[in-house]
């Protein structure tokens, strides 16, 4: 067994705990491309683990996401509409958006549904891979840009499997929006799908970044569901992409401008609608800026962390 | 496409690297600043390989196309490699039978009868009927065993011919059908770079009279290296003699080479750089490792000896062999070939369970001396991987096991280094008494033992090297086999490099050839 | 009063001794065998009387232990050798030791070594045919005449016997040692004549090849022997420990071969073909043309049978024990020749031991015998001679006085 132990620290031996070693600097210019090793996720979307997973979802996930939280969900009738695969696609500020976005879906969609994991960090380490893709049914996107020919998220769309998507990228610092990415638009425009707009409200302030567990006291949040939207053919995949975000958006302002309103600036174009990596406030397409400067970061915080309106009738119109 | 071969500094972030050490393998730490040379990555292989061999023979450099070259009532012997290429025994179907196939095809719609199978194991053992499917397959097999296909045999004076001296005054005797045949075809597997060209049918198929010519502690001692023929008098005189063997029979030769694919999908870990060993990779090399360790001895041998190489054929050349191997020697280098800036004081090996003579067999002391100073130090272009009065550590358990069968002389020649281990020496005093002793003669006829003088060649193929080198050290070896050849042995690397201190001093510049797979430095 | 070793009938423990020795087991035991069970028991007796006047009582100085001593102490000896002795006696039968006894032409305390041969002369009877011809090993009058019946000085209840502080021999049995000859060799003569013996027992061609199998005592003389009265070319010697290799490659052998692989190395010096049956060890068509078995071993016969070529001769020197195939003898034509202690000859001075005595003040003997006894301690002698090879001996005495 002495044998055994004098081995395994060998085989340690310049290796971190995971087992990586680091590249001797002599061999960096060999270097191979990192595309890393990628977890395999295709067993989770046998039937056994479809069956745990929607058991999993269903009795867990959003019992006790529900729990936490006190949900408003609107606009689930407009899936009605979706039959076979869509890209779901919505804002991202907290990791309380995918339970929720899945716990707002009708069973059908959730069965399909397969999400967009950055591949940098939830198939980093293998536990978590294996958890999120086990509960999420997960699949690895690198969010730096294409790494090869292949996509894993076209062959799902393919296969029938309908696809939740965060074209931000990543969860946002502050709660406002940011630009999208056209990875969505592209597979929209691609595999010729329909992608529904998602706005999550509220999911910033319950849980942000560094937080591990929604805030105490149920705060509120909000989910809300837009009509999907199918690519023109008129239409450039870089045009699709904003008017997805617009529809983002439009629906995000919904909570403070009301359902009309927020149409209403939206077809004014006076929506403030991200294009870059600079976030925006869509409500305050001329948030007070002072001399072209930023806005300060804790203004942008505590915009985005405003409590929503008490839960009450939809607002239709607002004064 | 695979990355070039490169040498590595070993920093401190350089884990433990692999080497070989006989039927196992193990990690080793080395010192920090001693350089690796890593071979290329493995060239993928052809995917449409009966093409490229249809098209090779039908377009072949400095020949006519086969097809031309057959005709109804000739005489055509296809010679081939025998068991010693490659290393490992490369899975079936092996491309010899692929070639050989589509050469009998042309020969079966040209009309041709009268055809001769023949391998050309010059002093080597004679391949079983078993060896020999498996190179040519079965359908070969069973159409031309045993009256059309066997062995050569260098000792039948009925079957050799003498077809004169070289200007240099070697003698030229070869296989007798093969020389007095219309056309050989020869079908080689280009390994290293010392195999193919002249080299197939001049020693392939020659007697002891011809091989003494070459075979000798003076031109390998001037063969520097003999896988770099442009410096190589072996190699010089091969050629001379493959002129004078071109001058009475047309040879049209096949060569292929292979990419570095020696090891099976499960041992993967062995051919990849260990700092880009994933879990997988780690996992399976202590699990290979320990099970290795527990396993019998002999079921070990067993295991290893099965293993099948799954090479890719990165290149297949036709035609006249002057054309051709200029070709088959570039397409080796691009998988082979390293560069190296400057010698080391210090040159480590680590050397695998398998060399060219004791496939399906047992790798003796004496091969373990060939395989290291023979082979693995010859691995080299322009200067020598380790300086002159350099050392070189090799790891092998060197058990004095002999296969009793296939190496009777070497058990035998064992006892002679006793007496002395000087090559020049055991040339002149018992060279002839072996080669010409009738029981090894006997059983390198009937049965399947190597030929009385091979274990001298053997030792001539260190001859170089121990000239060399001022020492000599085996790392894990049996201190008595060790003694017995003239080197010594060390428990640990660490000990190997104590012992090298009187020589070198206490802080060396150290090489590794990382190999296998295949490396060929090409010192600067 | 004498103190002597002496041999007694023992039915039990001759038959314990052979059955232990015959086992695995026992036949390494050999020395723990021949010090705890051999019939042997230190005894107080009186001083033999002379039976005649060309008789003298010796005083032993030093008397060696046999091989064929041993083999008789752990039962491993034939019983055919049963009539040719007489119970009790005492062993002991290479002796240098000093008269004490006025003879002619010998005077009392001269040195003397002793021709054990019980043969015509020293009985007292007409001599036989084989001892008219100076064969004097064959004598057929062995058991008859004054003595009891006994081979040899030494299995005889009448002579006494070389592990005792006083014995008795012939005039004729007596031969005088050079005072420059010390007792360490000079107790060695007995053992060099019995080699010179075997040596001219067959003609040997000049350049004949010959293998000596076993590098005792007799082993060892038998190459000296090889070397200085005959013209024999190659002398292969099988010793299985290393200072009986050096002593051997010192007398002049050409090669030493292991135990193991005596047959495969054999072959390469003589070029032979070897064949390896399915069953059992390989064998030389081709191969030595004489080989000395010294060991007396079954497997020593054995090889030997296997090493020679057509119509070779093996000559068993040591007293051979257990079974061999013989069918090489049959299928090769080999000569199998015994040799058996020494004669005196046809000539004055050509006896084996004259030329034992002469050889053995040349040649390089020093060192043979490291170790002396004295009688008391005969246990721990024979745990020590039955080892002697593993224990870098050559010849265990004992020194009785």
């Amino acid at each position: 067994m002495s044998g055994l132990r004098a081995e395994l620290r060998l085989l340690r031996h310049g290796r971190d705990w995971r087992g990586r070693a680091r590249v001797p600097r002599s061999a960096q210019q060999w270097k191979l491309p990192d595309n890393g090793d990628d977890f395999p996720t295709a067993w989770a979307r046998t039937a056994a683990a479809g069956m745990v997973r929607t058991a999993l979802q269903q009795g867990v996930l959003k019992p006790v996401t529900w729990s936490q939280t006190r949900p408003v969900v609107h606009g689930q009738e407009y899936l009605d509409s979706v039959r076979g695969p869509a890209i779901f696609v919505a804002n991202h500020s907290s990791h309380l958006d995918t339970p929720l976005i899945v716990g707002s879906l009708p069973l059908r969609i959730t069965k399909k549904l397969a999400v967009g994991a950055a591949a940098d960090y939830f198939f980093d380490l293998h536990v978590l891979a294996a958890a999120t893709t086990l509960m999420f049914n997960a699949f690895p996107v690198e969010r730096r840009g294409s790494r090869r020919g292949r996509s894993l998220a076209a062959e799902l769309v393919d296969d029938g499997w309908s696809l939740l998507l965060y074209p931000e990228g990543s969860r946002t610092v502050d709660g406002w929006l940011t630009g999208f990415k056209l990875g969505a638009a592209q597979l929209c425009a691609m595999k010729g799908v329909p992608a529904v707009p998602i706005a999550l409200r509220g999911t910033f302030a319950a849980m942000p970044r560094g937080r591990r567990w929604p805030r105490p006291g149920r705060p509120q949040v909000t989910v809300r569901i837009g009509r999907p939207l199918h690519i023109r053919t008129d239409e450039s995949v870089p045009e699709f992409r904003t008017r997805l975000a617009r529809a983002v958006a439009t629906l995000w302002a919904e909570d403070d401008l009301g359902w009309y309103r927020a149409l209403r600036a939206a077809a004014d174009d006076s929506l403030a609608v991200p294009t870059t990596s600079r976030s925006v406030l869509p409500t305050r397409a001329a948030y007070p800026r002072v001399g072209g400067q930023e806005i300060a970061a804790w203004r942008r915080v505590w915009e985005a962390t405003r409590p929503p309106a008490e839960d009450g009738p939809r607002q239709v119109w607002t004064d | 496409m695979g990355r070039p071969g490169f040498v590595l500094d070993v920093d401190e972030r350089t884990p433990p690297l692999l080497m070989h050490e006989g039927e196992g393998f193990r990690l080793e730490r080395l010192p920090l600043g001693s350089r690796v040379i890593y071979p290329p990555e493995s060239l993928p292989g052809i995917v449409d390989l009966e093409g490229a061999i249809r098209h090779a023979l039908a377009h072949p450099h400095g020949s006519d196309p086969l097809p031309e070259l057959l005709r109804p009532g000739m005489r055509l012997t296809i010679v081939f490699d025998d068991l010693s290429l490659p290393l490992p025994p490369m899975r079936t179907p092996d491309v010899r039978q692929r070639v050989i196939e589509q050469v009998l095809e042309m020969a079966a719609a040209a009309g041709v009868d009268d055809v001769e199978l023949i391998a050309a194991n010059s002093l080597h053992r004679r391949m079983t009927p078993a060896e020999l499917q498996r190179t040519v397959g079965e359908r070969v097999f069973r159409a031309f065993h045993p009256d059309h296909l066997r062995n050569h045999d260098a000792e039948d004076p009925d079957d050799l011919a003498h077809l004169g001296t070289t200007p240099h005054g070697e003698d030229v005797e070869i296989n007798r059908r093969a020389a007095e045949s219309d056309l050989i075809v020869y079908v080689n597997i280009t390994l290293t770079a010392m195999n193919g060209g002249s080299k197939s049918v001049s020693v392939g198929l020659a007697s002891y009279a011809s091989l003494r010519h070459h075979h000798n502690v003076h031109t390998l001692r001037h063969s520097r290296s003999f896988n770099d023929p442009p410096n190589s008098a072996m190699h010089h005189s091969y050629d001379r003699m493959a002129d004078l063997i071109g001058g009475h029979v047309p040879v049209f030769t096949i060569e292929t080479t292979l990419n570095n694919e020696p090891f099976p999908a499960a041992m993967r870990f062995l051919t990849r750089r260990e700092w880009e060993w994933n879990l997988t990779d780690q996992a399976s090399y202590l699990a290979v490792k320990r099970s290795n360790e527990l396993v019998p001895a002999k079921l070990r041998r067993r295991i290893w000896q099965a293993t099948e190489a799954p090479y890719g054929v990165t290149g297949v050349h036709a035609g006249a062999p002057s054309k051709v191997h200029p070709q088959t020697l570039a397409a080796v280098q691009r998988q082979q070939l390293t560069e190296v800036q400057g010698q080391a004081d210090v040159a480590i090996f680590g050397l695998p369970y398998i060399c060219p003579y004791n496939v399906n067999s047992i790798m003796n002391p004496i091969l373990v001396m060939s395989l290291g100073l023979g082979y693995f130090f010859n691995l080299y272009r322009g200067k020598p991987i380790v300086r002159q009065g350099g050392v070189a550590i090799f790891y092998h358990p060197m058990p004095p096991d002999f296969h009793p069968v296939h190496h009777p002389s070497y058990i035998d020649f064992y006892e002679l280094l006793a007496e002395t281990t000087d090559p020049v020496m055991l040339e002149t005093k018992y060279e002839k008494q072996f080669a010409t002793d009738p029981w090894y003669i006997h059983l390198y006829r009937t049965s399947y033992a190597y030929h009385g003088v091979h274990p001298f060649y053997m030792w001539y193929w260190g001859a170089h090297a121990m000239q060399h080198l001022d020492d000599v050290i085996f790392v894990g070896g049996d201190r008595s086999t060790t003694a017995r050849l003239g080197f010594r042995a060390a428990s640990s690397l660490a000990d190997a490099l104590e012992l090298a201190r009187d020589t070198v001093g206490s802080n060396p510049q150290i090489s590794y050839l990382h190999a296998p797979p295949m490396v060929l430095a090409d010192v600067r | 009063m004498n103190l002597t070793l002496q041999y007694h009938r023992s039915a039990g423990r001759y038959f314990a001794a052979r059955a232990v020795s015959g086992t695995r087991a026992g036949s390494r035991l050999a020395g723990a065998l021949a010090g705890n069970m051999a019939p042997l028991r230190l005894v107080e007796q009186p001083d033999p009387d002379l039976p005649s006047e060309s008789w003298s009582r010796i005083e032993p100085v030093l008397s060696g232990i046999c091989g064929s001593d041993l083999s008789l102490l752990t039962g491993r000896s034939s019983p055919y050798l049963g009539p040719l002795t007489s119970m009790p006696f005492v062993p002991g039968h290479e002796v240098i030791g000093r008269t004490l006894d006025e003879l002619p032409g010998l005077p009392r305390g001269s040195r003397v070594v002793i021709d054990p041969v019980l043969r015509c002369a020293v009985r007292g009877v007409p001599a036989c045919p084989a001892c008219i011809a100076g064969q004097t090993s064959r004598c057929d009058h062995i058991t008859t005449g004054k003595l009891s019946a006994g081979l040899q000085t030494g299995f005889c209840a009448d002579t006494g016997g070389g592990w005792s502080r006083r014995m008795l021999a012939h005039a004729s049995q007596l031969h005088p040692v050079p005072e420059a000859l010390p007792d360490e060799i000079a107790v060695l003569v007995e053992p060099l004549a019995c080699a010179i013996h075997a040596v001219r027992r067959v003609p040997i061609n000049p350049g004949a090849s010959v293998l000596v199998i076993g590098a005792g005592t007799v082993g060892l003389l038998t190459v000296l022997a090889l070397r200085k009265l005959t013209a024999a070319g190659e002398v292969h010697v099988i010793a299985k420990h290393r200072h009986q290799a050096d002593r051997a490659l010192e007398l002049g052998a050409t090669n030493i071969v292991d135990s193991d692989g005596t047959v495969r190395a054999l072959r390469r010096s003589t070029g032979a073909l070897l064949v390896e049956p399915e069953l059992g060890a390989g064998y030389l068509l081709g191969g030595m043309d004489l080989a000395f078995e010294c060991t007396g071993a079954a497997v020593g016969l054995d090889t030997a049978l296997r090493s020679l070529r057509a119509g070779g001769t093996v000559i068993a020197s040591g007293m051979p024990s257990g079974g061999v195939d013989l069918t090489p003898l049959w299928y090769r034509e080999l000569h199998l020749v015994g040799a058996y202690a020494s004669a005196v000859g046809d000539e004055p001075e050509g006896g084996d031991f004259p030329e034992a005595i002469a050889l053995a003040r040349s040649a390089p003997l020093n060192g043979y015998v490291d170790t002396r006894y004295p009688l008391e301690r005969w246990r721990d002698a024979l745990d020590h001679a039955a080892a002697a090879g593993r224990l870098g001996t050559i010849k265990v005495v004992f020194a009785p006085s």
